[in-house]
């Protein structure tokens, strides 16, 4: 493979009457990589799926699959296959038949022996040999799950694309689930682009996420960079848990700002854009950054409002003055045990480099379809 | 009466409009056409067997408010009725019916709700045998006159010596011709089938009724119209079959496809010959010279009728000469009374489609009830229409 | 392939049907009693209708079916098998519906599924409405009114009345097979479209898109995919027509000219002209019969072809 992405967008929009639903859209999907569409729900994730299925055309700008341009190229007659959100499975046709089904399309034809052969294997690959001619609604919602992604499978496509896939599963079998399907996809060595809004999924099961919001990629990276270096504050705040803190900038030195917060504490923070002093800025705390300790210490001084003991660590809730709730994250060490108990006052303290600052309110579109979040099923 | 059968087509709204007011009233044609909706008398046979309907108690002497009497469609001045409302306060409500049968039926299965109704005379006996209509009670039909009445149409009327029925009007049955399309003069049963296998292939209609179309194919060998024989009844037969697939329509509702221009050639009752003569005057109206039917509509009163009083007075209101000839104004058939006669227009007592020629009239025979009853005939008529 | 590190899953943990799919979930006993007695006493009123105008009836026809035919018509009490043994009488009557009732349905089918399937899935949204209330509305007149417009408009002063004008005379149109069938048709045609309508509104359309997805072209989706889900739809509005069309006997009377003799025909006859009840009966029975095995025929094609689905009439 040369270094033609499997797939790109080139300057894509997408409009539904009044709606944008993507707008502007560039973006590579490197050979061989998990990626994941990460984004609220509304936020043009299933619309750009859809453009690269072929199910709807871009209003402007060009899909490509390795390197083709797919304009007016019917879903029939792409390279690619999808497993739909709630599975779409064909409830008429039994298990075996659901997964010939695409191998009984191709021109020219596979003779029965191959059809059946390779369906078998698809079958036996989602460890449901012995079920073929189940009838579609005597299976699980995870046995269905599987038979939709042995479906697309079995017609070896350049690129697999899954529409929340997981979604309608409960959370043990989901999470059996992402290792089955990061498993497949090493096995088999194509390009998975899997649809999600739920952030964990995304981070845990892909090599790439493509954060979304409002109809944009806001940003594209491996998911520690997402986590560590997210591009703008609806990064911070959408992918994992963190503490916004708002404040203003009061100093600049070199790569870090000086941040005065509400209660008048200035701490220093990295920034990722340019910033002004006397700015109105976000600050962000990822709760693991953030340390306890007895009162005295710290830069910033708090009480425990609430505690949840989850084993290997403990979360806070902790009140500080001017300021707000703040969420905490402590590795708990067995022997070293002396938590913290609601009520008592703790000091708070945190790395160099761990807060972050970004410009308030400015491209930050977090909310901004909060009103649309309805997933539009075609 | 006439009015109503001004079938203009092209359609245009208001026209279409009259035909479905006209179908609402059910005012079709004569016999046949109302059994086609009918089923109600299925309804009513059940509700007879299951004793659902209950039989109407007797009203005393007093005429009460309402009446229901059963006829033919455009068959009486509906001002007769209202007259009638007014002098005596009687609404009267009029049901159409298409065939005897069909009268035969409701009255069979009970509770019609009829006080008067206008049956045929060969069902007149049949009626009586089975006790369902009244021996009519003379003292109250002062306005009925025997002696001014043609016993020839009133005879079936009276049986063993007792007055059953009273004669309504007359008429025949012979065939209508549009003379624009079949040109060749006919006189005779036996030119009509034949025209119809010929320049009348696919535009000649005979009756959906097996007295009349049975009784003409008989016609054709000079058979009696009544006949109930084997061999006459089986080459009465194989001419229909050989008829069959030259008709245009084996139907009683011929007058729309005679004035539509679709039909050329169609068995025809008096009084839709005379109506389509008089507004189509290419459409003659012929008796056939072998003979055929002639018929007589009476009046009769159930046995069951809930207000006979009311039955009474207006059979008694509908003999007077007087009211009867506009009845006969408005639906064109010839009267049986003399008395009506001498009130008639001149026109009318000279029209030979009302009142034939004496010859012509005398070769036809009156319908006999065993002739309708007949199992056999209702079977050759079922094997012509399935052919 | 199994190194994967994939572990099988206990299906029963997931709510899965893999192992329970012979014995669905029902209720506890004493609920489901419970639910049974409030449905009971829902369903009283309807089921009272339906004991007093279809059961009474059909057991009354059925009682006329083994007496005789009284002398002047009607029924008279007895108990023969007579009026059946005669039914050969009618044959040519039963011959002639039992071809025209599918050949009605089938051209009624093929004039109802385009404009079902225009309707469900390619009709703007908000204009479905109105077309499908276009459909429907003609229907709430009677068919005799209908046909008799049909009447008109086939007969000499319709239509050979225009040709004639461009120089086509005589042309006949009314009473001719041509005629009863677009008769059946356009009078059938809403029964049709409607049961076909519902089961393909009701398809799921991403079943056309993953079709597409595994490289179906349109055709080989509509083959496979549309029409086969449609099969409910279609046997319901097929059996229905049919159904219906094995009693018809107007639009063979009002477009066909009384030339045609249908079943239906035959009992309009037999209780309205010779008044043979009871033979009159025995056909009505036989026709009920033949119903209902057209009924179960079409269900079992229904069953086969589209999975467990059932045609809606039953
Ligand atoms: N067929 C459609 N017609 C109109 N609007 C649509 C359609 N499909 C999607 N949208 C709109 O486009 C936006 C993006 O939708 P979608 O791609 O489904 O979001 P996601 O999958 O990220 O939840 C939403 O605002 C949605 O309302
Ligand atoms: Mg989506």
């Amino acid at each position: 493979m040369t270094a033609v992405p499997d797939i790109e967008f080139r300057a894509v929009t997408k409009r539904y009457g009044a709606v944008t639903a993507v707008s502007g859209i560039d973006l590579a999907i490197p050979p061989s990589a998990f990626v994941a569409l990460l984004g609220p729900s509304g936020c043009g994730k299933t619309t750009c799926l859809r453009m690269i299925g072929g199910f709807e055309q871009p209003s402007e700008g060009q899909v490509l699959i390795r390197g083709r341009d797919m304009a007016g190229t019917p879903p029939y007659r792409r390279p690619v296959n999808m497993v739909f959100q709630q599975y779409a499975l064909f409830p008429h046709l039994d298990v075996e038949e659901n997964i010939s089904y695409g191998l009984r399309q191709a021109r020219p034809r596979l003779s029965s022996r191959e059809i059946s052969q390779r369906a078998g294997e698809a079958l036996a690959m989602v460890q449901l040999a012995g079920y073929g001619r189940r009838k579609i609604h005597e299976l699980s919602g995870g046995q269905q799950q599987r038979v939709a992604l042995a479906r697309a499978l079995v017609n070896k496509p350049a690129v697999l694309l899954l529409d929340e896939p997981l979604a309608a599963l409960d959370k043990k079998l989901r999470t059996d689930m992402q290792i089955e399907l990061q498993n497949l996809q090493r096995e088999i060595g194509i390009t998975f682009v899997l649809v999600t809004h739920d952030q964990e999924e995304a981070l845990s099961m892909s090599d790439f996420v493509c954060v979304m919001n409002g109809g944009r990629v806001v940003q594209l990276g491996q998911p520690s960079e997402i986590y560590d270096e997210p591009a703008d504050l609806f990064v911070a705040d959408f992918v994992g848990k963190t503490n916004l803190l708002s404040g203003k900038v009061a100093g600049l030195s070199g790569d870090l700002v000086n941040v005065a917060l509400a209660d008048g504490t200035v701490i220093a923070a990295r920034k990722r854009v340019p910033l002004s002093r006397g700015e109105a800025v976000s600050v962000s705390l990822r709760p693991e950054s953030l340390s306890l300790s007895a009162p005295g210490s710290g830069a910033l001084k708090g009480i425990v409002r609430n505690r949840i003991f989850l084993g290997s660590t403990a979360e806070y809730a902790i009140e500080v003055q001017g300021i707000g709730s703040l969420l905490a994250k402590a590795d708990h060490v067995i022997g070293q045990g002396n938590l913290f108990k609601p009520g008592e006052p703790v000091a708070i303290g945190f790395a160099a480099g761990a807060p972050l600052a970004f410009p308030h309110a400015k491209n930050n579109g977090t909310n901004q379809r909060e009103d649309q979040n309805a997933e539009i099923l075609p | 009466m006439p009015k109503s059968y001004r079938d203009g087509l092209p359609i245009t709204p208001d026209k279409f409009v009259d035909q479905l007011m006209r179908l609402k009233r059910g005012s079709i044609s004569r016999r046949d056409f109302l059994g086609l909706t009918g089923l109600g008398v299925a309804t009513a046979v059940m509700a007879r067997e299951l004793g659902i309907t209950p039989t109407p108690a007797f009203a005393a002497e007093n005429l009460g408010d309402r009446m229901s009497i059963a006829t033919w469609p455009n068959y009486h001045d509906p001002q007769t009725f209202e007259n009638f409302k007014a002098d005596t306060g009687v609404a009267v409500e009029v049901n159409v019916f298409g065939s005897n049968e069909e009268m035969l039926a409701k009255l069979q299965a009970g509770g019609s709700g009829w006080s008067l109704f206008v049956p045929t005379n060969y069902t007149i006996s049949t009626y009586k045998k089975l006790g369902i209509i009244e021996a009519l009670d003379m003292a109250k039909l002062g306005n009925f006159d025997g002696k001014s009445e043609d016993a020839r149409f009133t005879a079936e009327g009276t049986i063993d010596g007792t007055i059953y029925a009273v004669p309504k009007n007359w008429g025949t049955t012979g065939f209508a011709v549009n003379t624009k399309k079949l040109s060749k003069p006919m006189s005779s049963w036996k030119e009509f089938w034949d025209t119809a296998m010929a320049e009348g292939d696919g535009r000649t209609m005979v009756h959906d009724y097996q007295l009349t179309t049975i009784g003409n194919a008989l016609k054709y060998y000079g058979y009696s119209f009544n006949s109930l024989k084997q061999d006459e009844l089986a080459k009465a037969e194989e001419l229909l079959l050989k008829v069959k697939p030259h008709l245009f329509a084996v139907s009683s509702d011929y007058q729309p496809g005679m004035r539509a221009g679709d039909a050329w050639m169609t068995m025809c009752w008096t009084n839709d010959g005379a109506q389509l003569h008089r507004d189509i005057p290419e459409i003659a109206y012929v008796l056939g010279k072998e003979g055929g039917e002639i018929w007589t509509d009476f009046y009769a009163i159930p046995k069951d009728a809930p207000n006979k009083p009311a039955g009474y007075a207006l059979l008694n209101y509908l003999m007077n000469p007087k009211v009867a000839v506009k009845e006969h104004l408005a639906n064109g058939a010839p009267s049986t009374d003399a008395r009506v006669n001498a009130l008639l227009p001149k026109e009318v007592l000279d029209n030979p489609i009302l009142y034939p020629a004496a010859d012509l009239l005398k070769p036809l025979e009156f319908g006999a009830a065993a002739t309708l009853t007949d199992p056999g005939r209702a079977e050759l008529m079922a094997r012509f229409k399935s052919a | 392939m199994s190194e994967t590190g994939y572990k099988p899953k206990p299906d029963n943990a997931t709510g899965g049907l893999s192992s329970a799919g012979s014995q669905p979930a029902f209720p506890m006993r004493g609920s489901l009693f419970r639910k049974n007695l409030v449905t009971t006493l829902l369903l009283a009123p309807a089921a009272l209708w339906l004991v007093v105008f279809l059961v009474l009836p059909f057991i009354a026809i059925a009682i006329f079916s083994v007496g005789e035919r009284a002398p002047e018509g009607g029924y008279q009490a007895a108990l023969t098998f007579a009026q059946y043994a005669n039914l050969p009488a009618r044959a040519t009557a039963f011959w002639n519906t039992m071809v025209l009732a599918p050949i009605g349905a089938l051209a009624c089918l093929l004039v109802a599924y385009p404009v079902a399937y225009y309707l469900a899935l390619r009709a703007p949204q908000r204009w479905r409405l109105i077309l499908l209330a276009m459909i429907v509305i003609p229907f709430w007149t009677s068919l005799l009114m209908r046909t008799y417009a049909w009447m008109y408009i086939l007969g000499g002063r319709g239509i050979p009345a225009l040709l004639a004008y461009v120089g086509i005379e005589d042309l006949r149109l009314i009473n001719t097979p041509g005629a009863v069938l677009l008769g059946i048709v356009y009078g059938y045609l809403p029964l049709m479209i409607l049961p076909i309508y519902v089961s393909l509104e009701r398809l799921d359309r991403r079943l056309l898109e993953a079709s597409a997805d595994l490289g179906a072209t349109p055709l080989s989706t509509f083959l496979g995919v549309t029409l086969r889900l449609s099969l409910p739809g279609v046997m319901t509005g097929f059996s229905l027509v049919m159904i219906l069309l094995l009693g018809e006997y107007l639009i063979p009377t009002l477009l066909g000219g009384g030339k045609v003799f249908f079943i239906g025909n035959a009992l309009v006859d037999l209780f309205l002209q010779s008044r043979n009840w009871p033979f009159g009966s025995a056909i009505a029975i036989t026709l009920v019969l033949v119903s209902v095995v057209v009924l179960i025929v079409a269900n079992r094609i229904s069953t086969r072809l589209s999975g467990a689905r059932r045609v809606d009439l039953i």
